[in-house]
C-alpha cells in the first residue's frame, strides 16, 4: 500500500460498497485528531479513476469536519472488489467488536460476493460471533433492510437483537406506527410490547393497526396531556391486559379483596405467583414487643374477615 | 361413532407408513444383524456410509428448518452412551418413576407442541442398531430392579412404532419382555403402524399406548399423524389380540370447545376399547420451555396454542395457570368415569401434588407412590 495525499473531495462518498458502518459518535476522534492529527491514515482504491473508501469512514468524517485537507491515505492496490471488502473487515476485526447493526450490514455485503450461503454461514457467522445457521443469516440480513430511522432507534437505544429480531415481523407502515412506542421505553419494555403486540394479532386474526385503532388505544396515543413515555408506558399496560385478560383480571380481584380487608400498612398478604403453588403468606414488621402484640391481635381479627378469607379460595375470582 | 369405515383389511395403507428420503450408515455400524434387517426393508432407498455423523448433523444444523430438514433422514448409528435411563420428567412436580429405552431418537411426525424440537441435540432420525449393548444393558437394568415391579418404554424421545416397519424392534422388545414379568413394558405412539405387534403372542406385561386428543388439535397440531379415529381403530384392534392398551391425553390444549371435543374423544375411546384392557389413562396439560416457543412461533406461523396464557411454572416450563389446569382435568377426569372409565387407573404427567389431590383424591407423597398405583396391573396378569 502507497501512503498519499488526496483532496478530500476526490473521494466518492456515495460509493458505499465496502461500508458497513454508519452510526458513530465523532466526538473522542475530532478530539485526538485535533490534538495529536490522524495517526492511522483511511484505506482507498481507485476504480475508473475515482478514489472509493474500503476503511476509515469515521476518520475521514472527522477530516471532513475539521477541514483537513488534503487528507493522508493509503491506497490498496487490489483489482478484485472481495478482497478488498475482506481487507476492510479484517482489518477492523483485529482492534474491535462489531455492534448489532455492523454486523448486519457485513452479512448484507458478504451475500453479494459469495453466492453458496451454507459456505458464507460456515465461514463469517463465528467470526462475528452470531451462531452459524441460516436462520441467524437471515434475521442480520433483515435487519441490515431496515429504515434508516429505526436503525438510528437501534444504536441510539441499543435495542436488543430480540427486540430487534421482533421488529423485522412488522411491515414498513407498521414500523412507522410502532416508532412512537417504542422509542420512550426501556428495553425490557420494549420487547414485551412487540411481543405482546405479534402475539395479539396472531391470536386474534388482526393488525397491528386494528389493534392500536382500539377505543382504549386510541385516546391515549391521542392525548395531548400524557408525555410520549406516559402514552407508551399506558399502551404497555393496556396491551398486557389484552394479551393476558383472565391473569390481570385474577390479579386485579386478589388485589381489590385485600384493599377491602383494610390491612394496614405494617402487614402484607402475598399470594404465590400466579397461585401457582396454592400458597400465601402473611408478613409484618414490628420495632418491639407491643408492637407485636398489636400486630398480633390484628392478625387475630382478620381471621373472621370474610374479604380475607376470600382471597384463599382455590379458584381466584374473574 | 366413524370407527367402521376405518374398519377395512387394508386399514394400515402403506402410504401412510413412513419413508426417508436417504439413509446415512456410521461405518462401524454396517455389519450390525439391526442394520443389514433395515437395509432389507428399505432396499429402494439411497444409502450412504459415513464416517463421522457429527459432520452430516453439523450440516443439517445450518439449514433453515433442522428440525424438519432432520425429519428428512434416516442416521443409523451406535449409541456410545446407555440406552435405559430414568425419565426426566420436571423438576419440583411429581413424577411416576418411569424409564427410558434410547433405542431410536427423533420421530417423523411433526407435531407443533413437540419438545424434541429443542431438546435433541441430533435432528436426524437416528436408530441405534447396537442392539447387543441394548440387551445387555436392559439386562444390568432389571437384574438391579429385582423385587420392584416398574414401567418401561421407548416412546420419549421419539414414537414407538413409526419406523416399526422398518426396525421391527416391537418384536424384539416384546419378546425380551415376555420373559421379564418384573417389568410393565410400554410402546407409546400416533401412529396405525401395528401390523408387527399383530402377529406376536401378547404377553401380560406389554403396554400399546396411543396418545390421544381431540380431532381438532389432532388435525391443525399432530402433522403427519393418522387421525383420532384410525388411533382407536388401531387401538382397538390390539387390545381385541390380547394385549393391555393405554393411553395419553398429552397435552390437553384449551381452545374454544376443548371441552365437548375431548368429551366427544374420551366416548368414541371407551366405546370402542373394554375399560378392563386399559392399563392406564395419564392426562397432561400444554406445557413447554419459554425457549420453545420462538421455535414453534416459526415451524408453525399458523398456531394459535403458544397464545394462550400461560404462567412460568416451578419448573420453568411455560403453562397454564393451576385454575384453568385443575378445570381442564375436572372435566377430562368426569368425562372419563361418565364414559365407563371410573376404574381405570389415572394419572398426571408433570403435575403437583395438589393437583393431584384435588382432581383424584390422591394424596400422593412422591413418584413410588405412583409405581405402584400404575404397575398394579402386573399382579394381575
Amino acid at each position: 500500500m502507497n501512503l498519499r495525499q488526496i483532496s478530500l473531495d476526490v473521494i466518492d462518498l456515495k460509493d458505499e460498497r465496502f461500508r458497513f458502518s454508519y452510526h458513530f459518535d465523532l466526538d473522542r476522534l475530532l478530539l485526538s485528531v485535533k490534538e495529536i492529527g490522524l495517526v492511522n491514515p483511511p484505506v482507498v482504491i481507485n476504480r475508473e479513476s475515482r478514489f472509493i473508501l474500503v476503511t476509515g469512514w469515521k476518520r475521514f468524517f472527522t477530516c471532513l469536519e475539521l477541514s483537513l485537507t488534503p487528507l493522508p491515505v493509503f491506497i490498496l492496490e487490489q483489482d478484485d472488489d472481495f478482497k478488498a471488502f475482506l481487507f476492510s473487515l479484517y482489518e477492523n476485526l483485529t482492534h474491535r467488536d462489531f455492534d448489532l447493526l455492523e454486523k448486519a450490514e457485513i452479512l448484507r455485503l458478504l451475500k453479494g460476493f459469495i453466492k453458496d450461503e451454507k459456505q458464507l454461514v460456515k465461514d463469517y457467522l463465528p467470526l462475528l460471533g452470531i451462531p452459524a445457521t441460516l436462520p441467524y443469516l437471515d434475521l442480520y440480513v433483515k435487519i441490515s433492510q431496515l429504515e434508516s430511522r429505526w436503525k438510528k432507534v437501534i444504536y441510539e437505544k441499543k435495542m436488543s437483537l430480540a427486540s430487534v429480531e421482533l421488529l423485522t415481523e412488522f411491515d414498513v407502515l407498521e414500523r412507522e406506527l410502532l416508532l412512537p412506542l417504542i422509542l420512550p421505553l426501556s428495553q425490557n419494555k420494549q420487547k414485551q410490547i412487540l411481543d405482546d403486540l405479534i402475539q395479539i394479532s396472531r391470536k386474534e386474526e388482526i393488525s397491528l393497526k386494528k389493534i392500536l385503532a382500539t377505543q382504549e388505544i386510541q385516546p391515549v396515543l391521542k392525548s395531548e396531556k400524557l408525555t410520549p413515555l406516559q402514552k407508551a408506558e399506558k399502551i404497555h399496560i393496556l396491551l398486557r391486559k389484552e394479551r393476558y385478560p383472565s391473569l390481570s383480571a385474577w390479579k386485579e380481584s386478589f388485589d381489590a379483596s385485600l384493599k377491602r380487608a383494610c390491612l394496614s400498612k405494617e402487614v402484607t398478604v402475598e399470594s404465590s405467583s400466579f397461585f401457582e403453588n396454592g400458597e400465601f403468606s402473611v408478613s409484618f414488621s414490628l420495632r418491639d414487643k407491643e408492637e407485636f402484640s398489636k400486630r398480633l391481635a390484628k392478625l387475630e381479627k382478620l381471621i373472621s374477615d370474610e374479604a380475607l378469607i376470600s382471597l384463599f379460595k382455590r379458584l381466584p375470582d374473574g | 361413532m366413524k370407527l367402521s369405515s376405518h374398519c377395512s383389511r387394508d386399514f394400515l395403507m402403506d402410504r401412510d407408513l413412513f419413508y426417508p428420503k436417504k439413509v446415512f450408515i456410521t461405518k462401524d455400524s454396517e455389519s450390525l444383524p439391526l442394520t443389514r434387517r433395515i437395509l432389507r426393508n428399505l432396499s429402494h432407498l439411497p444409502v450412504e456410509w459415513i464416517q463421522n455423523p457429527q459432520d452430516l448433523i453439523g450440516d443439517i444444523k445450518i439449514s433453515r428448518d433442522p428440525v424438519g430438514e432432520g425429519k428428512k433422514h434416516l442416521l443409523i448409528t451406535l449409541q456410545k452412551g446407555g440406552f435405559v435411563k430414568p425419565c426426566p420428567c420436571t423438576p419440583r412436580y411429581i413424577g411416576c418413576n418411569y424409564f427410558i429405552i434410547n433405542a431410536d431418537l427423533n420421530c417423523p411426525l411433526d407435531c407443533s407442541y413437540c419438545i424434541l424440537q429443542l431438546y435433541l441435540d441430533n435432528p436426524l432420525i437416528t436408530i441405534h442398531a447396537n442392539n447387543e449393548k441394548l440387551w445387555n444393558h436392559l439386562d444390568d437394568f432389571l437384574n438391579k430392579s429385582k423385587g420392584r415391579f416398574l414401567r418401561i418404554g421407548t416412546g420419549e424421545l421419539g414414537d414407538s412404532l413409526a419406523l416399526d416397519h422398518i426396525t421391527e424392534r416391537s418384536k424384539e422388545f416384546i419378546s425380551y419382555f415376555s420373559a421379564r414379568s418384573h417389568a410393565l413394558f410400554e410402546l407409546k405412539t400416533k401412529t396405525v403402524n401395528i401390523k408387527n405387534i399383530l402377529g406376536l403372542k401378547p404377553p401380560g406385561n406389554a403396554v400399546i399406548a396411543w396418545s390421544l386428543n381431540s380431532h381438532q388439535m389432532a388435525q391443525m397440531e399432530e402433522m403427519g399423524t393418522p387421525d383420532i379415529h384410525k388411533r382407536l381403530e388401531a387401538a382397538r384392534l390390539v387390545s381385541r389380540a390380547g394385549f393391555r392398551v393405554a393411553f395419553h391425553f398429552d397435552p390437553i390444549i384449551h381452545y374454544q370447545g376443548w371441552e365437548e371435543e375431548y368429551a366427544e374423544v374420551i366416548d368414541d375411546m371407551m366405546m370402542c376399547i373394554d375399560p378392563k384392557k386399559i392399563a392406564w389413562i395419564s392426562l397432561g396439560s400444554l406445557r413447554f420451555p419459554p425457549a420453545l416457543k420462538s421455535v414453534i412461533q416459526k415451524r408453525f406461523p399458523q398456531t394459535k396454542i403458544i397464545y394462550e396464557e400461560f404462567i412460568k411454572g416451578k419448573d420453568g416450563k411455560l403453562r397454564y395457570p393451576k385454575p384453568l389446569r385443575l378445570w381442564l382435568y375436572e372435566r377430562i377426569v368426569e368425562s372419563l368415569k361418565k364414559a365407563g372409565g371410573r376404574n381405570v387407573p389415572i394419572y398426571f404427567c408433570m403435575e403437583s401434588r395438589d393437583v393431584w389431590q384435588e382432581i383424584l383424591k390422591i394424596k400422593t407423597r412422591g413418584k413410588k407412590e405412583v409405581e405402584r398405583l400404575l404397575t398394579l396391573p402386573l399382579g394381575e396378569s
